[in-house]
């Protein structure tokens, strides 16, 4: 019954892990030669693939997992799906119903557990409930502002005989499934806000577009660049905008925030219009919140989810709908201000010039960003990159250089370590056309290590770029930076041999020390078909910048120290 | 402080989650009740909430994500009826203070006396200070209900 509703929502491939209280899905899951399972090595890996998977192709990723401790596995997984809005759909046993409240082998209050890290939840205790909520399932989990959506299901409803329940398929039946009494849905513009948004950009004199997420879970990335170019309006982008706006377009302000770029954060903090899109403006954006874009005279903001108005920053034009649409019905009404702009983006190449992002090239030791330009003008425009979280995650990030749109992959929100490679692996089973590199460090790399099995059982052609420098590097960076310089647990020095663990796994590794090497290192990993790991043995004091300490404002960011 | 009034599905998870919205965005439940709706399968749910450090609209947006939550209507500042319901036992025999402001005798016996009383939260507020004059034994308050104002 799940497993034939599955089929019909189109699902090709499931992350999961069998176990007591899903046996009974199992059993069947042969009869649906559709349905591609993936077994996994721990369920959190299954949430990250499936995150993974739904990112690179935007089709919501479906885990399977079992009662109690399989369920409760997700939860990580499921926040950092939650967090940056990721559709996903995930099943979990749940012991025989007149077993629950009993304290039964496996059992865990699921709902309660995941009830704030998944967009809705159900319980399903009776075998007719099953087909409305798996089809309601999936329509939350993919409309209006995506995110994963739980379904735990008693194993007695899941052994049911299934006679009688059979869903009605008709057109009607189906849309009376999406008719969701307590389900919001926001996505019409409202057309007389977005010519007031036009007319405000097209008026301003600093304007300053900043593009989230949001922009490519609607595809809104040819739009945004259109507005922005008949705006002549320069477009950052947040963490998880990356990817969002051409990186070398002559607007491009590349990332903000506070490990943002200095020429962006300039721009952000002198703007006199600030249009937000598909973007929640938390505090990894703003820095201090009272001095984030004090010179702002109208901040537009447009999301499809209303929530997002005014909770981090009032706007005073408010766009509650899809990106796409939303800058679409601006486009029409979206001039530039003549002469006046010309001044302001002269202004900004100027900060460019000045504050541009800078590496230690000689000083005896690997640097990262030598390692990460090598891979992108491998990637060249067109693989897919999933980082993990912490420097790595910011280096990749700040050398991202797509002069087209493409797909960078990481958590953002939640900032999950061990996220990139089972993500990684996720984004290769939905694009098996494209590259992957996964770039890591080795603090997260070793969460989830255990998928390489996956990688490996399934020759996955996922290329992963260990930035190892034996320590948990961002940790210490705070550490030393604005922590008195107390560096405290954050030694790495006991890990494995990371050549001789991916080995151990069945696939094929190289270290790499020195500049030299880098080149040769990927020029093997490209021509091996199949995973393959480079452990880049990086400066172990190499840092991100710019930063801005914490508590400060964005006008206040570092730079790298010039000794 | 806001005042919603929020009709949802009466389902097993439904209060869980419209607890859990407002704990996880700081805010602070000051008063709640709990009924059948007019229709079948559906509750109606009074809340008085501090917002905390957020936008007082928040709190409507925050709990108009919950699936389970079919309507939010925020009544604060709009002209509406409020009652509150006290059930109070008190051990003094002399009750004038209570009974002029509308108190009923539910039970009457040799330890005291079981009044009940209902009306706008100020006025309930006022009859539980009242009630300290009367030596009171116990005292339960019901969360508001709270209904638009229409003529």
């Amino acid at each position: 019954m799940v497993l034939e509703a599955l089929e019909r929502e189109g699902v090709d491939y499931i992350f999961g892990y069998p176990g007591g209280a899903n046996l009974p899905i199992y059993q069947h899951l042969a009869e649906f030669p559709k349905l591609k399972h993936i077994l996994v090595r721990h369920e959190q890996g299954a949430a990250h693939m499936a995150d993974g998977y739904a990112r690179a192709c935007g089709r919501p990723g479906v885990v399977f997992a079992t009662s109690g401790p399989g369920a409760l596995n997700l939860v990580t997984g499921l926040c950092t799906a939650y967090m940056d809005s990721v559709p996903m759909v995930a099943i979990t046993g749940q012991v025989v119903s007149t077993q629950v409240g009993r304290d039964a082998f496996q059992e865990s209050d699921v709902i309660g557990a995941t009830s704030s890290v998944t967009k809705h939840s159900y319980l399903v205790t009776k075998i007719d409930q099953l087909p409305r909520v798996i089809h309601e399932a999936f329509h939350i989990a993919t409309t209006g502002r995506p995110g994963p959506v739980l379904i735990d299901i008693c194993k007695d409803v899941q052994q049911a005989e299934a006679d009688g329940v059979t869903p009605d398929r008709s057109p009607a039946a189906r849309k009376a499934d999406f008719d969701i009494p307590g389900y919001r849905l926001n996505g019409h513009v409202n057309l007389s806000e977005a010519r007031r948004a036009a007319e405000a950009l097209s008026r301003a004199e600093r304007p300053v577009i900043l593009a989230g997420h949001g922009v490519l879970l609607s595809h809104a990335e040819a739009q945004l660049q259109d507005l922005a170019e008949a705006a002549a309006a320069p477009v950052g982008t947040t963490l998880l905008g990356i990817g969002s706006f051409p990186v070398k377009h002559p607007l491009s302000l590349h990332m903000t925030g506070f490990m943002g770029t200095g020429w962006n954060l300039k721009a952000v903090q002198n703007a006199d219009v600030l249009m937000m899109v598909g973007m929640r403006v938390d505090d990894r954006v703003t820095a201090r919140l009272a001095d984030f874009a004090p010179k702002v005279k109208t901040f537009i903001h447009i999301d499809i989810d209303g929530s997002e108005m005014g909770k981090n920053v009032r706007p005073q034009i408010e766009l509650v709908a899809d990106a796409k649409q939303a800058l679409a019905a601006m486009q029409p009404h979206v001039g530039s201000l003549d002469g006046g702009r010309s001044e302001w983006l002269t202004q900004i190449d100027r900060w460019r010039e000045e504050h541009p992002l800078r590496y230690k090239h000689s000083n005896g030791h690997l640097q990262p960003q030598d390692v990460l330009i090598d891979m992108y003008r491998r990637a060249d425009n067109e693989a897919i990159v999933v980082a993990d979280v912490g420097q790595n995650q910011i280096w990749a990030a700040l050398w991202w250089n797509y002069d087209r749109p493409g797909l960078f992959i990481n958590s953002g929100g939640a900032g999950t370590m061990g996220f990139a490679l089972p993500a990684a692996l996720g984004a290769k089973f939905a694009r098996p056309d494209l590259p992957v590199w996964c770039v890591a460090g080795e603090g997260g790399f070793v969460m989830t290590a255990q998928e390489l099995s996956v990688a490996v059982e399934h020759q996955l052609d996922v290329k992963i770029v260990l930035l190892n420098n034996f320590s948990l590097g961002m940790v210490r960076q705070f550490q030393d930076d604005f922590y008195g310089g107390i560096r405290s647990q954050v030694d790495l020095t006991h890990m494995p041999d990371f050549v001789k663990l991916s080995e151990a796994y069945g696939m094929p590794a190289m270290r790499v020390e020195k500049f030299a090497d880098i080149a040769p290192a990927f020029d093997a990993a490209e021509r091996t078909r199949g995973p393959f790991l480079i452990d880049f043995r990086i400066d172990p004091e190499a840092n991100v910048y710019p930063i801005v300490p914490l508590g400060k404002s964005l006008n206040e960011f570092w730079e790298m120290p010039e000794k | 402080m806001r005042v919603l009034s929020l009709l949802v599905e009466d389902g097993p998870n439904t209060l869980t989650k419209v607890a859990g919205a407002i704990r996880r965005r700081g805010f602070h439940v000051r008063g709640i009740s709990v009924g059948p709706a007019r229709e079948a399968g559906q509750s109606r749910i009074t809340l008085e909430i501090d917002h905390g450090h957020a936008e007082a609209d928040q709190v409507r947006k925050q709990l108009e994500r919950v699936v389970e939550v079919l309507e939010v209507e925020d009544l604060t500042e709009n002209a509406v009826h409020t009652r509150e319901l006290v059930v109070a036992k008190v051990a003094g025999s002399e009750l004038n203070g209570l009974l002029e402001r509308g108190a009923k005798v539910l039970l009457q016996g040799a330890d005291g006396t079981t009044v009940e009383f209902s009306g706008e939260s100020k006025e309930v507020g006022e009859f539980v200070d009242e009630l300290a004059r009367h030596g009171v034994v116990d005292v339960v308050r019901s969360g508001p209900v709270v209904m638009r104002r229409t003529a």
